[in-house]
Protein backbone atom coordinates (compact mmCIF):
# COMPACT_ATOMS: atom_id res chain seq x y z
CA UNK A 1 0.00 0.00 0.00
CA UNK A 2 1.44 3.40 -0.92
CA UNK A 3 1.79 6.21 1.61
CA UNK A 4 -0.74 8.24 -0.37
CA UNK A 5 -3.34 5.46 -0.14
CA UNK A 6 -2.86 5.32 3.63
CA UNK A 7 -3.08 9.10 4.12
CA UNK A 8 -6.14 9.52 1.90
CA UNK A 9 -7.75 6.47 3.47
CA UNK A 10 -7.29 7.80 7.00
CA UNK A 11 -8.63 11.25 6.04
CA UNK A 12 -11.67 9.65 4.40
CA UNK A 13 -12.44 7.42 7.39
CA UNK A 14 -12.12 10.36 9.80
CA UNK A 15 -14.42 12.50 7.63
CA UNK A 16 -17.06 9.78 7.38
CA UNK A 17 -16.98 9.14 11.16
CA UNK A 18 -17.22 12.88 11.86
CA UNK A 19 -20.12 13.47 9.45
CA UNK A 20 -21.96 10.25 10.32
CA UNK A 21 -21.68 11.02 14.03
CA UNK A 22 -22.75 14.62 13.49
CA UNK A 23 -25.88 13.78 11.49
CA UNK A 24 -26.75 10.90 13.85
CA UNK A 25 -26.46 12.87 17.10
CA UNK A 26 -28.10 16.02 15.78
CA UNK A 27 -31.07 14.08 14.38
CA UNK A 28 -31.30 12.00 17.56
CA UNK A 29 -31.36 15.10 19.73
CA UNK A 30 -34.08 16.44 17.50
CA UNK A 31 -36.22 13.30 17.58
CA UNK A 32 -36.20 13.43 21.39
CA UNK A 33 -37.56 16.94 21.21
CA UNK A 34 -40.15 15.77 18.68
CA UNK A 35 -41.47 12.96 20.83
CA UNK A 36 -41.99 15.20 23.85
CA UNK A 37 -43.66 17.80 21.66
CA UNK A 38 -45.92 15.21 20.10
CA UNK A 39 -46.87 13.71 23.43
CA UNK A 40 -48.08 16.93 24.99
CA UNK A 41 -51.28 18.65 23.97
CA UNK A 42 -50.75 22.35 23.40
CA UNK A 43 -53.20 24.68 25.13
CA UNK A 44 -54.55 26.60 22.18
CA UNK A 45 -57.27 29.22 22.43
CA UNK A 46 -59.61 28.09 19.65
CA UNK A 47 -61.69 31.26 19.86
CA UNK A 48 -58.90 33.15 18.08
CA UNK A 49 -57.86 33.14 14.43
CA UNK A 50 -59.65 32.99 11.10
CA UNK A 51 -61.69 29.81 10.70
CA UNK A 52 -63.10 27.61 8.00
CA UNK A 53 -65.46 24.85 9.06
CA UNK A 54 -67.78 24.31 11.99
CA UNK A 55 -66.83 25.01 15.62
CA UNK A 56 -68.16 21.55 16.46
CA UNK A 57 -65.80 19.84 13.96
CA UNK A 58 -64.09 16.77 15.42
CA UNK A 59 -60.62 17.82 14.29
CA UNK A 60 -59.21 21.31 14.64
CA UNK A 61 -56.18 22.11 12.52
CA UNK A 62 -54.35 25.27 13.55
CA UNK A 63 -51.77 26.64 11.15
CA UNK A 64 -49.25 29.27 12.17
CA UNK A 65 -48.32 30.76 8.84
CA UNK A 66 -46.64 33.65 7.09
CA UNK A 67 -48.17 34.82 3.81
CA UNK A 68 -44.69 35.56 2.42
CA UNK A 69 -43.15 32.22 3.38
CA UNK A 70 -42.44 29.90 0.43
CA UNK A 71 -42.85 26.75 2.55
CA UNK A 72 -46.34 27.95 3.58
CA UNK A 73 -47.16 28.42 -0.10
CA UNK A 74 -45.88 24.88 -0.74
CA UNK A 75 -48.18 23.59 2.03
CA UNK A 76 -51.26 25.28 0.53
CA UNK A 77 -52.32 22.41 -1.77
CA UNK A 78 -52.48 19.95 1.14
CA UNK A 79 -54.35 22.46 3.32
CA UNK A 80 -56.84 23.06 0.51
CA UNK A 81 -57.22 19.30 0.09
CA UNK A 82 -58.10 19.02 3.80
CA UNK A 83 -60.70 21.74 3.33
CA UNK A 84 -62.19 19.85 0.39
CA UNK A 85 -61.95 16.29 1.78
CA UNK A 86 -63.38 16.95 5.25
CA UNK A 87 -65.70 19.97 4.98
CA UNK A 88 -67.70 18.96 8.09
CA UNK A 89 -65.17 17.06 10.16
CA UNK A 90 -62.25 19.47 10.09
CA UNK A 91 -62.07 23.09 11.17
CA UNK A 92 -59.08 24.95 9.82
CA UNK A 93 -57.81 27.89 11.86
CA UNK A 94 -55.32 30.34 10.43
CA UNK A 95 -53.01 32.18 12.84
CA UNK A 96 -50.50 34.82 11.78
CA UNK A 97 -46.84 34.25 12.42
CA UNK A 98 -45.00 36.66 10.05
CA UNK A 99 -41.28 35.98 10.30
CA UNK A 100 -38.89 38.94 10.58
CA UNK A 101 -36.84 37.83 7.54
CA UNK A 102 -39.90 38.25 5.30
CA UNK A 103 -39.99 42.00 4.78
CA UNK A 104 -43.64 42.14 3.64
CA UNK A 105 -44.95 39.28 5.79
CA UNK A 106 -46.49 41.58 8.36
CA UNK A 107 -47.94 43.97 5.76
CA UNK A 108 -49.58 41.00 4.04
CA UNK A 109 -50.99 39.84 7.39
CA UNK A 110 -52.40 43.35 7.99
CA UNK A 111 -54.03 43.36 4.55
CA UNK A 112 -55.55 39.92 5.16
CA UNK A 113 -56.93 40.89 8.59
CA UNK A 114 -58.33 44.16 7.25
CA UNK A 115 -59.98 42.20 4.42
CA UNK A 116 -61.34 39.92 7.15
CA UNK A 117 -63.21 42.93 8.58
CA UNK A 118 -65.15 42.90 5.29
CA UNK A 119 -65.60 39.13 5.43
CA UNK A 120 -63.03 38.43 2.74
CA UNK A 121 -60.09 37.04 4.70
CA UNK A 122 -59.88 33.74 2.81
CA UNK A 123 -60.30 35.34 -0.61
CA UNK A 124 -57.34 37.68 -0.06
CA UNK A 125 -55.39 34.90 1.73
CA UNK A 126 -55.69 32.74 -1.41
CA UNK A 127 -54.84 35.66 -3.70
CA UNK A 128 -51.77 36.58 -1.65
CA UNK A 129 -50.45 33.03 -1.83
CA UNK A 130 -51.19 32.74 -5.56
CA UNK A 131 -49.24 35.92 -6.29
CA UNK A 132 -46.55 35.51 -3.62
CA UNK A 133 -43.70 35.35 -6.14
CA UNK A 134 -44.89 38.62 -7.75
CA UNK A 135 -44.96 40.77 -4.58
CA UNK A 136 -42.26 39.17 -2.41
CA UNK A 137 -39.44 40.95 -4.23
CA UNK A 138 -41.11 44.38 -4.49
CA UNK A 139 -39.71 47.29 -2.49
CA UNK A 140 -43.17 48.78 -1.99
CA UNK A 141 -46.16 46.44 -2.02
CA UNK A 142 -48.86 49.07 -1.47
CA UNK A 143 -50.06 49.41 -5.06
CA UNK A 144 -49.89 45.68 -5.65
CA UNK A 145 -51.94 44.99 -2.52
CA UNK A 146 -54.52 47.62 -3.50
CA UNK A 147 -54.89 45.95 -6.91
CA UNK A 148 -55.44 42.59 -5.22
CA UNK A 149 -58.06 44.07 -2.92
CA UNK A 150 -59.93 45.49 -5.91
CA UNK A 151 -59.88 42.05 -7.52
CA UNK A 152 -61.66 40.52 -4.56
CA UNK A 153 -64.08 43.44 -4.36
CA UNK A 154 -63.01 45.18 -1.16
CA UNK A 155 -64.12 48.69 -0.23
CA UNK A 156 -60.85 50.59 -0.54
CA UNK A 157 -61.58 53.36 1.94
CA UNK A 158 -62.69 51.01 4.67
CA UNK A 159 -59.72 48.74 3.92
CA UNK A 160 -57.26 51.61 4.32
CA UNK A 161 -58.90 52.66 7.59
CA UNK A 162 -58.80 49.12 8.96
CA UNK A 163 -55.21 48.59 7.86
CA UNK A 164 -54.15 51.66 9.82
CA UNK A 165 -56.29 50.78 12.82
CA UNK A 166 -55.28 49.10 16.05
CA UNK A 167 -57.72 46.14 16.15
CA UNK A 168 -56.08 44.53 13.12
CA UNK A 169 -52.55 45.05 14.42
CA UNK A 170 -53.30 43.83 17.92
CA UNK A 171 -54.93 40.69 16.48
CA UNK A 172 -51.72 39.88 14.60
CA UNK A 173 -49.61 40.70 17.66
CA UNK A 174 -51.66 38.38 19.81
CA UNK A 175 -51.32 35.59 17.20
CA UNK A 176 -47.55 36.03 17.24
CA UNK A 177 -47.48 36.14 21.06
CA UNK A 178 -49.58 32.93 21.25
CA UNK A 179 -47.28 31.27 18.72
CA UNK A 180 -44.20 32.24 20.68
CA UNK A 181 -45.65 30.98 23.95
CA UNK A 182 -46.40 27.65 22.23
CA UNK A 183 -42.79 27.49 21.03
CA UNK A 184 -43.51 28.07 17.33
CA UNK A 185 -40.23 29.05 15.68
CA UNK A 186 -40.84 28.37 12.01
CA UNK A 187 -43.63 28.43 9.47
CA UNK A 188 -45.78 26.65 8.61
CA UNK A 189 -46.35 25.03 12.02
CA UNK A 190 -49.45 22.87 12.31
CA UNK A 191 -51.36 21.67 15.36
CA UNK A 192 -53.92 18.90 14.93
CA UNK A 193 -56.21 18.83 17.99
CA UNK A 194 -53.41 20.45 19.95
CA UNK A 195 -50.72 18.00 18.84
CA UNK A 196 -47.85 19.68 17.07
CA UNK A 197 -47.36 17.85 13.78
CA UNK A 198 -43.74 17.25 12.88
CA UNK A 199 -43.78 17.20 9.10
CA UNK A 200 -41.34 15.14 7.12
CA UNK A 201 -43.57 15.76 4.13
CA UNK A 202 -46.85 17.62 3.83
CA UNK A 203 -48.70 14.29 3.49
CA UNK A 204 -47.97 13.77 7.19
CA UNK A 205 -50.58 16.45 7.89
CA UNK A 206 -53.19 14.37 6.10
CA UNK A 207 -52.13 11.30 8.06
CA UNK A 208 -52.33 13.17 11.39
CA UNK A 209 -55.85 14.39 10.56
CA UNK A 210 -56.96 10.90 9.47
CA UNK A 211 -55.63 9.47 12.77
CA UNK A 212 -57.55 12.03 14.82
CA UNK A 213 -60.74 11.28 12.88
CA UNK A 214 -60.43 7.58 13.73
CA UNK A 215 -60.19 8.26 17.49
CA UNK B 1 -3.62 19.81 -18.18
CA UNK B 2 -2.85 18.32 -14.83
CA UNK B 3 -1.12 15.10 -13.86
CA UNK B 4 -3.08 12.01 -12.90
CA UNK B 5 -1.87 12.22 -9.29
CA UNK B 6 -2.81 15.86 -8.89
CA UNK B 7 -6.24 15.31 -10.42
CA UNK B 8 -6.80 12.37 -8.12
CA UNK B 9 -6.07 14.54 -5.08
CA UNK B 10 -8.42 17.21 -6.43
CA UNK B 11 -11.16 14.60 -6.90
CA UNK B 12 -10.56 13.43 -3.32
CA UNK B 13 -10.73 16.94 -1.83
CA UNK B 14 -13.86 17.92 -3.78
CA UNK B 15 -15.53 14.61 -2.93
CA UNK B 16 -15.01 15.39 0.77
CA UNK B 17 -16.44 18.89 0.22
CA UNK B 18 -19.42 17.32 -1.54
CA UNK B 19 -19.85 14.91 1.37
CA UNK B 20 -20.07 17.86 3.78
CA UNK B 21 -22.66 19.64 1.61
CA UNK B 22 -24.80 16.52 1.09
CA UNK B 23 -24.63 15.53 4.77
CA UNK B 24 -25.66 19.01 5.79
CA UNK B 25 -28.61 18.85 3.39
CA UNK B 26 -29.61 15.41 4.70
CA UNK B 27 -29.59 16.84 8.22
CA UNK B 28 -31.75 19.74 7.02
CA UNK B 29 -34.17 17.22 5.49
CA UNK B 30 -34.68 15.63 8.91
CA UNK B 31 -35.83 18.88 10.52
CA UNK B 32 -39.01 20.81 9.79
CA UNK B 33 -37.81 24.35 10.42
CA UNK B 34 -36.48 26.62 7.70
CA UNK B 35 -33.25 25.56 5.97
CA UNK B 36 -30.23 27.84 6.36
CA UNK B 37 -30.13 29.18 2.80
CA UNK B 38 -27.33 31.76 2.27
CA UNK B 39 -28.36 32.97 -1.21
CA UNK B 40 -31.74 32.97 -2.93
CA UNK B 41 -33.87 31.55 -0.12
CA UNK B 42 -35.38 28.78 -2.27
CA UNK B 43 -34.19 25.85 -0.14
CA UNK B 44 -37.53 25.38 1.67
CA UNK B 45 -39.44 25.39 -1.60
CA UNK B 46 -37.10 22.85 -3.17
CA UNK B 47 -37.21 20.59 -0.10
CA UNK B 48 -41.00 20.67 0.00
CA UNK B 49 -41.35 19.89 -3.72
CA UNK B 50 -42.12 16.38 -4.96
CA UNK B 51 -38.66 16.25 -6.53
CA UNK B 52 -36.89 16.23 -3.15
CA UNK B 53 -37.23 12.43 -3.02
CA UNK B 54 -36.61 9.96 -5.82
CA UNK B 55 -38.31 6.57 -5.36
CA UNK B 56 -38.68 7.50 -1.71
CA UNK B 57 -34.98 8.21 -1.28
CA UNK B 58 -34.08 11.75 -0.20
CA UNK B 59 -31.87 13.31 -2.92
CA UNK B 60 -29.07 14.20 -0.40
CA UNK B 61 -28.59 10.45 0.25
CA UNK B 62 -27.87 9.98 -3.48
CA UNK B 63 -25.35 12.82 -3.18
CA UNK B 64 -23.67 11.20 -0.16
CA UNK B 65 -23.48 7.85 -2.01
CA UNK B 66 -21.87 9.52 -5.03
CA UNK B 67 -19.28 11.56 -3.12
CA UNK B 68 -18.43 8.65 -0.83
CA UNK B 69 -17.99 6.41 -3.88
CA UNK B 70 -15.76 8.97 -5.61
CA UNK B 71 -13.68 9.47 -2.45
CA UNK B 72 -13.19 5.71 -2.05
CA UNK B 73 -12.19 5.42 -5.74
CA UNK B 74 -9.58 8.15 -5.34
CA UNK B 75 -8.15 6.39 -2.27
CA UNK B 76 -7.87 3.13 -4.22
CA UNK B 77 -6.57 5.02 -7.29
CA UNK B 78 -3.24 5.63 -5.55
CA UNK B 79 -2.60 1.87 -5.97
CA UNK B 80 -0.92 1.62 -9.40
CA UNK B 81 -2.19 -1.89 -10.20
CA UNK B 82 -5.87 -0.96 -10.44
CA UNK B 83 -5.65 2.53 -11.91
CA UNK B 84 -7.14 1.73 -15.32
CA UNK B 85 -10.41 0.34 -14.06
CA UNK B 86 -10.61 3.02 -11.34
CA UNK B 87 -10.26 5.76 -13.95
CA UNK B 88 -13.12 4.24 -15.95
CA UNK B 89 -15.32 4.08 -12.86
CA UNK B 90 -14.44 7.68 -11.95
CA UNK B 91 -15.45 8.87 -15.41
CA UNK B 92 -18.68 6.87 -15.32
CA UNK B 93 -19.59 8.15 -11.84
CA UNK B 94 -18.77 11.79 -12.61
CA UNK B 95 -20.68 11.81 -15.91
CA UNK B 96 -23.73 10.23 -14.25
CA UNK B 97 -23.59 12.72 -11.37
CA UNK B 98 -23.27 15.75 -13.63
CA UNK B 99 -26.09 14.49 -15.86
CA UNK B 100 -28.29 14.02 -12.79
CA UNK B 101 -27.22 17.47 -11.55
CA UNK B 102 -28.20 19.03 -14.90
CA UNK B 103 -31.62 17.37 -14.58
CA UNK B 104 -32.09 18.63 -10.98
CA UNK B 105 -30.92 22.15 -11.81
CA UNK B 106 -33.29 22.16 -14.80
CA UNK B 107 -36.15 21.21 -12.44
CA UNK B 108 -35.16 23.99 -10.05
CA UNK B 109 -35.07 26.58 -12.83
CA UNK B 110 -38.16 25.67 -14.83
CA UNK B 111 -40.46 23.47 -12.73
CA UNK B 112 -39.94 24.34 -9.05
CA UNK B 113 -38.86 27.88 -10.02
CA UNK B 114 -36.67 28.24 -6.94
CA UNK B 115 -32.97 27.61 -6.43
CA UNK B 116 -31.53 25.85 -3.43
CA UNK B 117 -28.05 27.17 -2.69
CA UNK B 118 -26.72 23.85 -1.36
CA UNK B 119 -28.04 21.90 -4.36
CA UNK B 120 -26.42 24.31 -6.81
CA UNK B 121 -23.17 24.18 -4.80
CA UNK B 122 -23.22 20.39 -4.97
CA UNK B 123 -23.81 20.57 -8.73
CA UNK B 124 -20.78 22.88 -9.12
CA UNK B 125 -18.63 20.49 -7.06
CA UNK B 126 -19.67 17.55 -9.26
CA UNK B 127 -18.78 19.56 -12.39
CA UNK B 128 -15.30 20.31 -10.94
CA UNK B 129 -14.85 16.59 -10.21
CA UNK B 130 -15.81 15.73 -13.79
CA UNK B 131 -13.36 18.33 -15.14
CA UNK B 132 -10.58 16.84 -12.97
CA UNK B 133 -11.38 13.31 -14.21
CA UNK B 134 -11.48 14.40 -17.86
CA UNK B 135 -8.32 16.49 -17.70
CA UNK B 136 -6.35 13.60 -16.15
CA UNK B 137 -7.59 11.30 -18.90
CA UNK B 138 -6.53 13.81 -21.55
CA UNK B 139 -3.08 14.02 -19.97
CA UNK B 140 -2.81 10.20 -20.03
CA UNK B 141 -3.95 10.17 -23.65
CA UNK B 142 -1.42 12.83 -24.70
CA UNK B 143 1.32 10.84 -23.00
CA UNK B 144 0.27 7.79 -24.97
CA UNK B 145 -0.93 5.77 -21.94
Amino acid sequence: MTTETKILGVILILTVVLLGGGVFFLSKGLSNVKSTEEASVAQIDYSRGEKIGSDSAKVKVVEFSDLQCPACLAAEPIVKKLRADYPDQVQLIYRHFPLPQHTHGREAAILAEAAGQQGKFWEIHDKLFETQAEWSGLTDVNNFFMDLSKQVGLDENKLKQDMAGNPVKSKIDSDVADGQSLGVNSTPTFYVNGHKVVLQSFDDLNTAVAQELKK
Amino acid sequence: MISSNLSNRLIFIFSLLGLFVSSFLLYEYTITGPIVCPIGGGCDTVRSSVYSHILGIPVPILGIAFYLGMAVLSVVHSQKSVQKIIKKLQLLGAVAAVAFGVYLTFLEAFVIKAFCFWCVLSFIISVIILLAVVSARKEDYDNGN
